[in-house]
């Protein structure tokens, strides 16, 4: 299992369109379970539903815990998904 | 019941509409049974998947349907919608609720409520939008499992106004076609689902029209004016006539530019200005044609390379190019390479993260630095050139030494192509005009290519350094600016001097009060959205 602690810099936090592409990307690691922490409140980051219910705005610290076949990749393309200014 | 009451709210969606009322009550959808019998738990766990999935590919076929019509935006929404009837946190709750024989139905709308409960709390206007979002996805699914339709919308027989306090996407989208005559909503705005959709539709709309809107609920028929933003409900014999009237006037209207659609549009002095399309697929060529378009100024590729796993093959992007540029015949067919940035993902090409992708590595910036994404296409676009007038353009051009690099790399792909023994055809080779440096060199531009387009969008992006998207700074969003007009005057003087042609493929070239600027200034092709080829050609035969 690996853990990344990252803040959200997308504006809209992670809603919308960033939420979207989170859940799109964590969806190809088919072989990993991907949760998404934001302090007591743990999401499945393959559910864009429970992703959304976190409230995470801009500027929040996330902790991204991955466990599976794919862990690092899966941690670190996430990380830096949400660590991306969006257009 | 108050006679002839006046309703005043947000003209959503242009045109006038009369005709008798359809309310929509969106009751709330009770389950047919709460509980299930212990030995059919597997059997009801199948049907509630085999529910999803046909709720799912409805969302599917609607945001197809809407992208199709170059919706792009509103297609995001089903596809959101489609994303979360297909959630794995919603379909694991109702799985646990169903195991505990609660039936299904009771089950999806009791986890879309707990959901839709966990939004609506959140101190957030999206998130409580979302609420409505789960609440309209778990009512389908609960809808299909019971064998019955969401709302009487669907089954609506006869062309009606639609009253409603507020409309779902998926409410409009299932209104069956021709059905509804017009929209008014008491909630809304101009940016709601139902006044984007209504414009799709070119059906009139009225929102925001506040509580005042159940009063008339009862009324028996209504008169809408989504230009004025008003509805009356049960209007007079006189009301009807004015209504009338102005359907006819706009019909009258429709018909004058309808004669126009297919002639090839002259100056009073005889000047012969092109009117084309811009596209973004090569789905969209007839009904292109069907417009009026007497060509293609601007192809956008960029459709071609999203949304998949790796980049499209030379023989993909062949034939996408062949469908367009055989669609016009011998009319002309610009097709311009690659605009893509940062702000944008494109699989295999590793693109960095970027503060302004807008004045980032994108365009023929990224191109020239990628072969193995510009040559696929190049080759394409030759070999394309076979079969009609095809037109290359390159985007987002700064200095002269990337088009001279552009026309080297283009070069390389004929000798290529001429010894590989592949059939391909003479193209011409344009630079799009839409960074203020093409505009201010393009006296030395001009003998390196045979024509010039100026994306205005961009150009007035650049040029008065003003962000497209947003809102406050919509003064500055016209290229009807002295500063935007004078980097035009320049792109003309230097093609006049240089015996090449200008065409303008940004939306100025569409806008009335442009068309005679853009004229005079020597432009001599406008490539504008479909449905505005009509008035564009009357415009220029009234000059």
């Amino acid at each position: 299992m690996v853990e990344r602690e990252v803040t959200v810099v997308p504006k809209e936090g992670l809603h919308a369109r960033p939420a979207a592409m989170f859940v799109k990307e964590a969806k190809r690691y088919t072989s990993t379970d991907i949760v998404v922490v934001k302090g007591e409140t743990e999401a499945n980051a393959k559910s864009s539903l429970k992703l959304m219910t976190l409230g995470a705005k801009h500027g929040d610290t996330l902790i991204i815990r991955a466990d599976g076949d794919e862990e690092e990749a899966a941690a670190d393309a996430l990380a830096a998904l949400i660590s991306q200014e969006e257009e | 019941m108050q006679e002839h009451a006046r309703l005043t709210g947000i003209g959503a969606s242009e045109g006038v509409a009369v005709g008798p009322v359809f309310v929509h009550r969106p009751g709330e959808l009770k389950p047919d049974r709460e509980r299930i019998p212990e030995g059919e738990v597997d059997a009801e766990l199948e049907r509630f998947k085999a529910s999803v999935a046909v709720v799912v590919e409805r969302l599917a076929e609607t945001a197809d349907e809407l992208r199709d019509a170059g919706n792009e935006s509103e297609a995001g929404i089903f596809d959101a919608h489609a994303e979360m009837a297909e959630d794995p946190d919603l379909q694991e709750g109702v799985e646990e609720r169903v195991r505990d024989l609660q039936s299904p139905e009771a089950a999806i709308l009791e986890v879309g409520e707990e959901y839709a409960g966990m939004f609506a709390a959140m101190d957030d206007e999206y998130m409580a939008a979302r609420a409505d979002d789960v609440r309209d996805v778990a009512a389908q699914i609960a809808s299909q499992l019971m064998g019955r339709e969401a709302t009487g919308l669907a089954s609506l027989g006869t062309p009606s106004v639609v009253l409603a306090s507020s409309l779902a996407p998926s409410d409009t989208a299932r209104i069956p076609k021709g059905m509804a005559l017009g929209f008014v909503t008491a909630e809304g705005s101009k940016t709601s689902h139902v006044s984007i959709m209504a414009r799709s539709m070119g059906i009139p709309a009225v929102v925001g029209v506040g509580p005042r809107l159940e009063g008339v609920f009862d009324a028996k028929v209504a008169a809408v004016d989504g230009s004025e933003g008003y509805a009356v409900a049960d209007p007079d014999p006189e009301t009807v006539e004015g209504f009338e009237a102005k359907m006819r006037t706009m019909a009258e209207e429709r018909t004058a530019l309808e004669k126009y659609r297919y002639v090839e549009a002259r100056t009073s002095d005889g000047r012969r200005i092109e009117v084309a399309a811009n596209l973004g697929s090569a789905k969209d060529a007839e009904d292109a044609i069907s417009q009026g378009a007497e060509g293609v100024g601007l192809f956008r590729t960029e459709f071609l390379f999203m949304e998949r796993d790796q980049l499209p093959t030379e023989e993909e992007q062949y034939e996408s190019y062949s469908a367009v540029t055989r669609a016009f015949g011998e009319r002309p067919v610009v097709i311009r390479t690659l605009d893509v940035g940062g702000d944008k993902d494109l699989p295999g090409v590793d693109q960095p993260v970027e503060e302004n992708p807008f004045l980032g590595w994108r365009g023929i910036r990224m191109c020239l630095d990628v072969p193995e994404l510009f040559k696929p296409q190049l080759r394409a676009l030759l070999r394309a050139g076979a079969h009609g007038n095809l037109k290359i353009m390159f985007p987002m051009v700064a200095d002269v030494s990337e088009i001279r690099a552009a026309k080297k790399i283009l070069d390389e792909c004929r000798d290529e192509l001429e010894s590989e023994g592949t059939e391909f055809g003479p193209v011409s080779v344009g630079v799009m005009v839409e960074t203020p440096a093409a505009a201010i060199l393009a006296e030395a531009l001009a003998p390196e290519v045979d024509f010039f387009s100026i994306g205005t969008n961009d150009l007035v992006q650049y040029t008065l350094a003003a962000d497209r998207g947003n809102e406050r700074l919509r003064h500055l969003q016209s290229a009807d600016h002295p500063a935007v007009l004078k980097l035009i005057g320049l792109t003309c003087q230097a093609a006049r001097d240089a015996s090449i042609w200008v065409g303008v493929c940004g939306e100025a070239a569409g806008e009335p009060a442009l068309i005679p600027k853009l004229v005079e200034l020597g432009v001599t092709e406008l490539s504008m959205s479909a449905p505005s080829i009509a008035r564009a050609k009357k415009i220029v035969s009234e000059l």
